[in-house]
């Protein structure tokens, strides 16, 4: 894939918050490229900085938060530097949209399905009137919902929460965009309808060869859907690579944690693994590796210098002192060795 | 729908029943001495008779049947002390049209004033609008009505170069009054839409309605301000509707010769038939008002059916 020219690239970005009079790095120099046609998958768990950075994308940072440093490419312009609502809505729904995690609370409880598909509709296909009526049914059959034209005068409340994130899922469609970032688009819902989502998205991007952005703190999720994967960790990417690279050749020692707690590697009886420790509070500065302080392999390197990106193939990288030549070899925990495709592919 | 207003007015009838019956015994325990301006000075027979010609010497149950016969028939009897033997129908109709004039006019006023000043506030978190409309909300909820009322009218006078009293040909002499009924409104309208407002923005769908490209001046507009106001529009109707009664103080103020104290006004004055009207009046137009309330919030909110118990909010 890195034959191909990125569609979005970020380079070195820095977000900050200020929350309560102290400032918050949530994102702490992150860089990344986003492929044309592929998915990838940020994982990470809650503060990781992982919506936030996507966030970013769109212009959708809480006031309290601004953009430190870095740029963000797309189309050969920086929206690191975007500052006014008009540039912002050059971007938003026309080229980037958004599927938010609560599907129970992300449409207007006022409007009907069909007027708040047509908003988007309008906006961006330029169609009034009938035919933004008819588009705004096409895209209702087009996520799965029987009698679209009924439904399309219903009420938000009318509907299910599978059937609203369907719904939202139209809404996105209907701008047009070349990207999609799904945020959390299962989480809120329950396991059985996660997974006729996911299958519902994954043809969606391949009929409308959409780019997609997949936030999630599910692994097994990303082993469904992903191409690629981001492993966040304290506002980093500590590890980047292939679906099969980070599932089957891990490297830095967060992603081995994050991997070893998988339930489907639990023995039966036994306690499941856990990451000892808290994340690091993002308020100050922190010095060396973010996760060395929960790390049993940590390194004396870790704690006193931020370790570089090393690469590993032309696809995989990651953020370790393990990988610097000096390093004395660690191996990834035997139990990873288990995780030879059964139990992944399934959500 | 048609059950649900029918199962309404039922309701709404037993309650007016209810009400009247009550006020009418209420009224009736009044002592009698009341009934009279110089009830000393008069001899016993006069007194009796007087109190036969207003029919108070009969048993309390048979007055009550009276009342409500006539009252079936649209008869609301005449006045007995306010000003003796006029309908009280004719007295109400003099007096409600200006009072309601004026009411509607201050609540317009105030709508106007008071929805786009929650609109800025909300939009303007801690800005300049949103101190501007904080300071005046404190003031006109802190400050009794009564002091700034007085202030409106001698300043405002003077400033307007306008007579300190109302007199109904010069609509110059209407602006003070109106202003002044308009003030507790404007403030409640413009606070509760701002907290309504703030409320809606950090919901999911604003960011969704973001996210999807739409000017946010727009969605202010077309989601937020319009889902802020639903909860209002329960209680438009009846405020709408007892601007009818009028605002003792203002009225007073500016000799205004409306409704206003006249409730007070004939109670002191055990004015019996007077007092059931009136109070029939009132609660009418509570209940009328809070039914338009749900309808209209029906109207509003999909979410929230009539016809359907299970589906309330």
């Amino acid at each position: 894939m890195p034959q191909t020219e990125p569609v979005l690239s970020v380079r070195n970005l820095q977000v900050s918050f200020r929350l309560r009079g102290e400032v918050l790095h949530a994102i702490r120099d992150v860089s990344l490229d986003l492929y044309e046609g592929e998915t990838l998958a940020i994982v990470g768990e809650s503060g990781s900085g992982k919506s936030v950075l996507t966030k970013t994308f769109m212009g959708l940072l809480d006031s309290n938060g601004w953009i430190d440093g870095g740029e963000i490419l797309y189309q050969g312009q920086d929206l690191a530097r975007f500052r006014t609502e008009k540039e912002w809505l050059k971007i938003r729904g026309r080229q980037i949209a958004m599927v938010l995690q609560d599907p129970m609370t992300s449409l207007n409880p006022l409007k009907s399905i069909g007027s708040q598909i047509e908003e988007a509709v309008r906006l961006h296909q330029g169609l009034r009137g009938r035919p933004a009526h008819d588009r705004a049914v096409e895209c209702l059959a087009d996520v799965g919902i029987q009698e679209p034209e009924r439904r399309y005068r219903q009420y938000p409340h009318e509907f299910s929460g599978g059937m609203r994130q369907r719904v939202v899922i139209a809404i996105a469609l209907a701008c047009n965009p070349r990207i999609l970032i799904c945020d959390e688009p299962t989480t809120a819902l329950d396991v059985t309808i996660q997974a006729q989502i996911l299958r519902l998205i994954r043809s969606l991007v391949k009929k409308y060869h959409l780019t997609t952005v997949y936030i999630t703190h599910d692994l097994g999720v990303v082993a469904n859907v992903a191409d690629r994967v981001a492993v966040m960790y304290a506002g980093d990417i500590v590890e980047i690579g292939t679906c099969r690279e980070i599932f089957f050749d891990p490297r830095h020692p967060y992603t081995w944690a994050l991997l070893c707690s998988l339930p489907q590697l639990g023995i039966k009886g036994e306690a499941l693994y856990s990451i000892h420790g808290t994340p690091p509070s993002l308020f100050g500065e922190i010095h060396g590796d973010a996760f060395a302080p929960r790390n049993d392999h940590a390194l004396r390197a870790d704690f006193k210098e931020r370790p570089p990106m090393f690469t590993i193939s032309p696809t995989h990288s990651a953020r370790t002192w393990l990988l610097d030549p000096r390093a004395p070899e660690i191996r990834k925990p035997e139990i990873l060795e288990r995780l030879k495709g059964e139990g992944l592919t399934h959500v | 729908m048609f059950r649900y207003l029918l199962k309404r007015m039922l309701t709404s009838l037993l309650t007016l029943a209810i009400i009247l019956t009550v006020v009418f015994i209420l009224v009736r325990q009044m002592p009698i001495e009341g009934y009279f301006d110089n009830f000393d000075k008069l001899d016993d027979a006069v007194i009796q008779a007087s109190l036969n010609r207003m029919g108070l010497r009969d048993p309390i149950l048979v007055q009550l049947k009276d009342f409500f016969v006539r009252l079936f028939h649209g008869d609301l009897g005449t006045s007995a002390r306010y000003s003796v033997g006029v309908p009280i129908t004719s007295i109400i109709a003099r007096k409600a049209p200006l009072s309601l004039q004026m009411g509607l006019i201050s609540m317009a006023v105030s709508l106007i004033l008071g929805l786009p000043l929650g609109a800025a506030m909300a939009r303007s978190r801690s800005g300049f609008w949103d101190k501007f409309g904080t300071a005046f909300i404190v003031f006109v909820t802190a400050v009794p009505a009564a002091v700034y009322y007085i202030y409106i009218q001698s300043f405002g006078s003077s400033i307007l170069g306008v007579s300190m009293l109302f007199s109904q040909n010069d609509w110059r002499t209407w602006i003070l009054p109106i202003l002044s009924m308009a003030m507790g409104n404007t403030a409640y309208y413009a606070m509760w839409l701002r907290r309504y407002m703030v409320d809606e923005m950090s919901k999911d769908y604003v960011r969704l309605a973001t996210a999807k490209g739409v000017k946010s001046q727009e969605i202010t507009m077309r989601h937020v301000f319009r889902n802020s106001f639903v909860p209002m529009i329960q209680y438009i109707p009846t405020s709408l509707l007892y601007t009818v009664s009028g605002s003792i103080y203002i009225e007073s103020l500016y000799s205004i010769p409306g409704m206003g104290g006249l409730l007070v006004d004939v109670i002191t004055r055990q004015d019996n038939p007077m007092v059931q009207a009136l109070v029939m009046i009132y609660s009418c137009i509570g209940i009328v008002g809070m039914i338009l309330g749900d309808l209209l919030m029906v109207v509003m909110d999909p979410r929230i059916s009539l016809s359907r118990k299970e589906s309330g909010r």
